[in-house]
């Protein structure tokens, strides 16, 4: 799949805007992940990024592997984040996340090991993700729904939250 | 000009230059201190933890490869708690990935094995992550085992700075670690790579290796032997 012209002059004027900066690279990647209509980045936008700023390829991926902020997967019109934190999980973060995954039907993905969790449905309409803590531990547990903070949340109101979005949809 | 200070390394009085690492130093007085990931002529990382040493006055273990002097530093490079540690870096070392000597084409000629038999490593008292790594033998000539990799990124530095190829880079973070070849791609696919095999000379175990020389890769040359033994069994 090719960029398109659309796609290639935006990364232009970010690189050009951020140009000289050091440590301009995070700043056009955000932007350019921002940009795309599936909020991630292609390998051949980070091709054309890491031609136009002379960053070697392997410096580039090391990078977008780095930070969790990066996603190299299409993202879902909706972001439902699962805080995993130590509040959370003693607050039952865990029964959310399952109930959320049987909802959704992503596939079990053990977490041994893997601090981030981030999956998203085959229709595209749902991304899950885990993150570390909100700073929000009062409010265990929590749950970010495209970008809005729920505290105290359980089964039925994420179900609720879930569902009130599948509506917002059809609108 | 850099000014001159001394230091003592092990009681012993040692001149040394301001900007200079303790290991730098170190080495220059003939004291020796044990390293994997250090390589001559390129940038320290501290990624190993084996150069750890003990600096009075700090309560922590500093990397000697990192740690630049001060004036007056007096610093220890071999005491049983030194070595304790350094035995507890080669053991994670070994628990992280699939180190198996017995088969591998590094054998015997493999400065982790030599350090654990140095350091007096005997057994692994962590339990083993057997983590389902890849072998990528794409490449023509070389072979990367990750199996083999500790990580400790002399591959990395001898292509980017020596070489000036920058193949190689860690992907991930903590235990997800990996050196990645350009975006994540088989080895023979890295337009960036020069096939100069600088990091198969630098890599301190069996990661990198070149092609031929893996326990399974030996070609009994018999072809002259069943031949003899043909003629043999003619006559008799």
């Amino acid at each position: 799949m090719a960029l398109s012209l659309e796609e290639q002059s935006f990364a232009d004027r970010t690189i050009t805007a951020h140009a000289g900066r050091p440590g301009a690279l995070l700043g056009i990647l955000e932007r350019v992940q921002e940009h795309h209509p599936h909020k991630f980045l292609s390998s051949e936008i980070l091709e054309y990024v890491a031609a136009k700023t002379d960053v070697p390829l392997s410096q580039l991926y090391s990078v977008v592997t780095f930070y969790a902020l990066f996603n190299l997967e299409p993202q879902g019109d909706h972001t439902i984040c699962i805080c995993r934190g130590t509040a959370c999980h003693t607050r039952g973060s865990r029964s959310l996340l399952q109930r959320l995954r049987l909802e959704l039907g992503l596939p079990e993905e053990s977490e041994d090991g893997a601090d981030k969790l981030c999956m998203t449905t085959p229709d595209r309409k749902y991304s899950l993700r885990t993150v570390a803590c909100f700073g929000q531990c009062a409010l265990a547990p929590v749950v970010e729904v495209d970008h809005a903070i729920f505290g105290h949340m359980n089964e039925q109101t994420l179900h609720r939250e879930v569902e009130h979005l599948t509506k917002e949809k059809k609108k | 000009m850099p000014e001159n200070i001394s230091i003592r390394i092990d009681g012993e009085y040692v001149a040394a230059q301001e900007g200079q690492t303790i290991l730098e130093v170190a080495r220059a007085g003939g004291k020796y201190i044990p390293t994997l990931c250090w390589l001559a002529g390129t940038s320290s990382v501290g990624a190993c933890r084996l150069c750890i040493v003990e600096v009075s006055g700090v309560g922590r273990l500093l990397p000697a490869c990192t740690t630049p002097v001060q004036d007056g530093m007096s610093v220890t490079t071999t005491s049983e708690k030194l070595t304790q540690y350094r035995r507890i870096a080669i053991e994670f070392l070994f628990s992280e990935r699939n180190h198996v000597c017995a088969v591998c084409v590094s054998n015997n000629h493999c400065e982790l094995q030599a350090m654990a038999q140095k350091l007096g490593v005997t057994s692994v008292r962590y339990p083993y992550a057997y983590p389902k790594l890849g072998v990528d033998v794409s490449h023509p000539r070389y072979v990367l085992d990750h199996n083999r990799c500790i990580l400790c990124t002399r591959c990395v530095r001898v292509c980017t700075e020596v070489e000036g190829a920058h193949v190689w880079d860690v992907s991930g973070r903590g235990i997800r670690s990996m050196i990645v070849c350009d975006m994540n791609r088989p080895w023979a696919q890295a337009s960036s790579c020069t096939n100069c095999g600088k990091c198969v000379q630098v890599c301190p175990t069996g990661a990198l290796a070149e092609k031929g020389f893996a326990v399974d890769e030996m070609v009994k040359q018999d072809h002259n032997m069943t031949r003899l033994t043909a003629r043999r069994g003619g006559h008799s």
